[in-house]
């Protein structure tokens, strides 16, 4: 279901910032973004590169808002994902197995989204949430750090081959390795625990639920397009949920005001099973 | 009395301002948004914390009967981003408060804003709920 109260939102916090704002927020804006004449940050200036001539990735990244109507998105273009259904841009949904059908009549509700419990977020839910994320690029391995749920992933970036799959155990985060394809920064992932453990937030890739499984290949297309903006297109083949892999894409835009990530310890105060039922 | 030391940073504001906030738990899972409720009362409690914040009210009923409600806000950090702080609200500030109800029927809602006795002043409370399913 979805409520929308952009109107009474955007006012409000229209209203709020009018006024005032704490000197709590510190801003430290980096002196590596480039200004524009107006002395603003120019978010279409070209994308910064590392030492070795690679595009650099390194920042804070926030979702963008923006949405498609299904179907709508440019020709060789995948469709825009969204936090709460990644599939919102298929006209026809996603390519579903029956174990997929099943997987999403079960979690209607959303009680076992690992984001309510304070798990790590599932691909694509961690690109989507609307907390920010880091991104630590290396000279051997590229950090993300998720603000949401303290999320950490390592993407090796020293040549190492991905492993087979069930051969590490298998991780929240999958396994993850990296390479360049010109200035397409490509990173596979497998070796997921995904939702056949059966145990509650495992194998969501969005709100809504759509599964994956242990088979699950990631492959994420990063393409910082300009200093603002990163396109990620991400490919989930996964061949016990789905009959075709797809792709769809996320857009996010660098923080560049000087603001930073904040502590996020999601357990401090989880009242979510309690107000589910399920806890006393 | 405001002991706080506020900055105006008007610009910033705005740029802020079209952030999202941060939406974290599943809203439909917990409330109910076709009960909506709207109460004013003193504030007992105020939870400056993650995954929520929650503000906890003494209000009374038609029956002028008091009982405590917990109103579920944004994470503290999403509310950090626009322009809340720990010492936003205090204990004896006096607010009105519009949400949605939780499911279960008990004294907790979900908070969309925030209204301050005192200065009429609107805070927004909850979850973006366009990232929700």
């Amino acid at each position: 279901m979805k409520r929308s109260f952009t109107v009474v939102v955007s006012a409000a916090i229209v209203a709020a910032f009018s006024a005032s704002l704490s000197a709590q927020w510190a801003l430290h804006p980096k002196p590596t973004v480039p200004k524009g004449r107006d002395g603003k940050p120019n978010l279409s200036a070209p994308a910064p590169r590392t030492a070795d001539g690679k595009p650099d990735l390194s920042g804070i990244w926030m979702r963008t808002n923006r949405t498609e109507a299904p179907g709508s998105a440019p020709a060789g273009q995948p469709p825009l994902a969204t936090f709460g259904n990644i599939g919102v841009g298929f006209k026809e949904g996603l390519p579903y197995r029956p174990l997929a059908v099943d997987l999403v009549k079960k979690r209607v509700g959303a009680l076992d989204n690992p984001d309510a419990l304070c798990l790590p977020q599932g691909p694509l839910e961690y690109h989507l949430d609307p907390q920010p994320r880091e991104i630590i690029q290396l000279p051997q391995k590229i950090v993300i750090v998720y603000e949401s749920n303290y999320g950490i992933r390592t993407i090796y970036t020293d040549g190492r081959a991905l492993p087979k799959q069930g051969e590490p155990q298998p991780y929240w985060h999958g396994y993850s390795v990296g390479r360049w394809d010109g200035d397409t920064l490509v990173v596979t992932s497998n070796n997921f625990r995904g939702a056949v453990t059966g145990l509650p937030g495992d194998g969501w890739l969005d709100g809504k639920g759509d599964p994956f499984t242990d088979a699950l290949t990631l492959t994420e297309r990063f393409r910082r397009v300009n200093f603002g903006q990163l396109n990620i297109d991400v490919t989930i083949d996964d061949p016990k949920a789905y009959t075709r892999p797809f792709t769809v894409r996320v857009e996010q835009e660098i923080v560049a005001d000087g603001s930073e990530m904040i502590e996020f310890i999601c357990h401090e105060n989880q009242k979510f099973l309690k107000l589910t039922g399920r806890e006393n | 009395m405001k002991t706080r030391v506020l900055v105006v940073l008007g610009g910033l504001g705005l740029l802020l301002a079209s952030r999202p906030i941060a939406a974290h738990h599943s809203f439909t899972a917990e409330f109910d948004a076709a009960k909506p409720i709207m109460l004013t009362g003193a504030v007992t409690k105020f939870e400056w914390t993650n995954p929520h914040a929650w503000i906890y009210i003494d209000a009374k009923d038609e029956k002028g009967a008091v009982s405590n409600w917990g109103f579920e806000l944004a994470a503290a950090s999403g509310l950090m981003r626009s322009g809340w702080t720990r010492l936003t609200l205090k204990a004896g500030d006096v607010v009105t408060i519009e949400g949605t109800r939780a499911k279960n029927g008990s004294n907790n809602a979900n908070a969309q804003t925030v209204t301050l006795a005192s200065t009429g002043k609107k805070l927004f409370a909850g979850a973006n709920t366009q990232t929700q399913p």
